[in-house]
């Protein structure tokens, strides 16, 4: 299917069983709920799917969840990143042979490369496949390892896959040098927003983001979305705030209680893998008594 | 005290310029001032960094606040910069400020030390309590790299101090503007956020409603326009203006500190150059900055000369 990268766009987050294994059960219901209230594509395992956290067998088992359960409905991304480039190149080339639509890729972890070295790697990551490549620029995580507006030139101009970024350093200068200057080489690049950050984005080339509060509160990201590409500032601004309200509830120890508010949700996905912890009985409560302080328990589906 | 109304607006942020002994060119300033008020702004702000406030004595900061608001009085509001690295010298100069009919005043965090997080609330709090006129705390990160302004930080300064009204931001940080603003908001609802940088749009559109630019002496029309827009919540509209201003800020920033005032020679407006330590754009570097700044078609827009 051709890529279509708008909107608001779910990166599920991995359900695990209570011995912290591999829950492909849920994973399939988690999908099929999030297909269902409006995801305009998924894209799995970001940071808050705990990618770092699996093995890669058990990156390529969910992976080939994803593709089968979504099955052409929207497109799937799978992310591909790990801690060594070899298995990042592995992952990409499973993701190709899976049929999945696209591949994400961030900056490398740990080393603090220079741009020619970033450079080369996604280069190297977007020749290795002929699948659509998004990269994944996250700044303020990674020390300040970065696409720069000049880079995600170089890269527009040697990669024909190359489509668009996941551009998470909330930052304005930097999200505009970057859409300065893809948007007039490519103008279908997708800038997405990290997290639900669309009321300053979405005028300023923005596309859509990858969800970080979907799979608690699906409408109101969809709201917020038609708000800001509508142009309703005043709407969309009050409605930002609400979902700000919500960052802040959620980053803490980003997934684990995002994981915990999914309980209350009618949705358990199981716990966290360590080092993170999985959200308390006591967090639990105090995240309930905020969703409902927010309206969230009364507007939001619950259960699958 | 009731908190008192003060909203700034589109804020022209003016260099000092210097004469070639260095000292404090007030022939040119005067000219500068002129030309800022006759030019859009509907404040001026000063001496803000990129006047280079930190290399003037206590005695200039205080005269150059003095003479802008002679120039600007009747005309438009002041907003006097008074940061510092203690406590009482900030607050002494904020009382001269408000003494000479400066209209709010803006501080940021101490240069040099990091208080730990109640002496960085007691600085801001007794400099705020030194004046009754409106009080703005500007968060430069990048800047100030030591202690940081947070929402915590803002929440209890409000809870302590009626007079303060706002925080320009320059750290462009879209978590930082929204987070700060929907808190603070709550706490007292007239409570502003004003842009520190040339990134007007999404500021806006995160709910800032001042503008606080240097360029606007390179560039009055272009930051006026995308002012005036951003004020009528048409940011689509605004993206085309806003990517020409981020356009020139990344010119302008290629030349260093030194690049604005090279900036505003290229516009036949000469301030001079820095006050050391910093130091001034070599012949060839300006000559090809200069070019490319001649390139820029934007700039065909703009006024040329006093």
């Amino acid at each position: 299917m051709p890529l279509v990268l708008k909107g608001v766009m779910q990166s599920p987050v991995t359900p695990l069983k209570e011995d912290f294994s591999p829950d492909l059960e849920t994973f399939e219901r988690l999908l099929d709920f999030h297909v269902r209230t409006g995801a305009t594509a998924i894209s799995w395992p970001h940071h808050k799917g705990e990618s770092l956290n699996l093995t890669i067998p058990e990156r390529k088992a969910f992976a080939e969840v994803a593709v089968k359960v979504v099955a052409g409905r929207v497109p799937v991304s799978i992310h591909v990143s790990a801690l060594s480039l070899r298995d990042s190149m592995d992952l990409a080339r499973h993701a190709e042979s899976i049929g999945a639509d696209a591949i994400i890729a961030i900056t490398p972890y740990f080393w603090n490369p220079t741009p020619e070295a970033i450079y080369e790697y996604f280069v190297k990551l977007g020749t290795t496949i002929d699948l659509p490549l998004i990269a994944y620029n996250s700044p303020s995580y990674l020390e300040g390892v970065e696409l720069t507006g000049e880079l995600t030139k170089r890269l527009i101009e040697r990669l024909p896959n190359f489509v668009g970024m996941k551009e998470a350093s909330f930052n304005s200068e930097k999200y505009l040098e970057i859409a300065r200057v893809a948007l007039p080489l490519r103008p279908t690049f997708a800038m997405i927003s990290g997290v639900e950050f669309l009321a300053p984005a979405i005028p300023m080339g923005g596309a859509g983001s990858y969800s970080s509060a979907g799979a608690i509160c699906p409408r109101l990201c969809i709201e917020l979305y038609e708000a800001c590409a509508k142009g309703e500032s005043v709407k969309a601004r009050e409605l930002q705030f609400k979902l700000a309200l919500l960052w802040d509830l959620f980053r803490d120890q980003y997934p684990s209680s995002l994981k915990g508010g999914m309980v209350l949700m009618g949705r358990p996905v199981g716990p966290t893998r360590p080092p993170l912890p999985t959200a308390s009985k006591e967090r639990i409560a105090y995240i309930g008594k905020q969703l409902q302080a927010l309206g969230i328990m009364d507007t939001e589906p619950h259960g699958w | 005290m009731v908190t008192p109304m003060f909203t700034p607006g589109f804020v022209h942020t003016p260099v000092t310029p210097f004469a070639a002994d260095e000292t404090i060119d007030w022939s040119s300033f005067g000219r500068l001032l002129d030309f800022h008020i006759a030019n859009g702004a509907q404040a001026l702000a000063l001496p803000m960094h990129v006047a280079e406030s930190v290399s003037l004595t206590d005695a200039e900061q205080r005269e150059v606040v003095f003479f802008a608001l002679e120039k600007a009085r009747g005309k438009i509001p002041v907003i006097a910069h008074v940061s510092d690295a203690g406590t009482t010298i900030a607050a002494d100069r904020a009382a001269h400020a408000e003494r000479a009919g400066a209209a709010a005043i803006v501080i940021t965090t101490p240069y040099y030390w990091t208080p730990p997080a109640d002496m960085l609330l007691e600085h801001f709090h007794q400099i705020g309590a030194s004046v009754r006129i409106p009080v703005f705390l500007w968060h430069a990160p990048d800047e100030m790299r030591g202690s940081k302004i947070t929402t915590d930080l803002v929440l209890k300064l409000i809870s302590r101090l009626p007079n303060f009204v706002g925080v320009v931001d320059s750290s462009n940080d879209w978590q930082f503007q929204i987070n700060v603003l929907s808190n603070a908001q709550r706490a007292r609802p007239a409570f502003q956020l004003a842009c520190g940088t040339e990134y007007f749009a999404s500021a806006g559109a995160n709910g800032a409603t001042g503008f606080f630019s240097a360029l606007a002496g390179v560039a009055p029309v272009l930051t006026r326009r995308l002012y005036e827009i951003c004020r009528k919540e048409d940011y689509f509209e605004a993206r085309p203006l806003q990517t020409h201003l981020a356009a020139l800020h990344r010119i302008v920033k290629s030349g260093g500190f030194a690049g604005l005032k090279s900036a505003l020679r290229a516009m036949e407006r000469d301030c001079g150059i820095p006050r050391p330590p910093m130091e001034p754009l070599d012949a060839s570097r300006e000559q090809g900055f200069l070019g490319e700044l001649r390139r820029f078609p934007p700039l065909g827009a703009e006024p040329r000369g006093w």
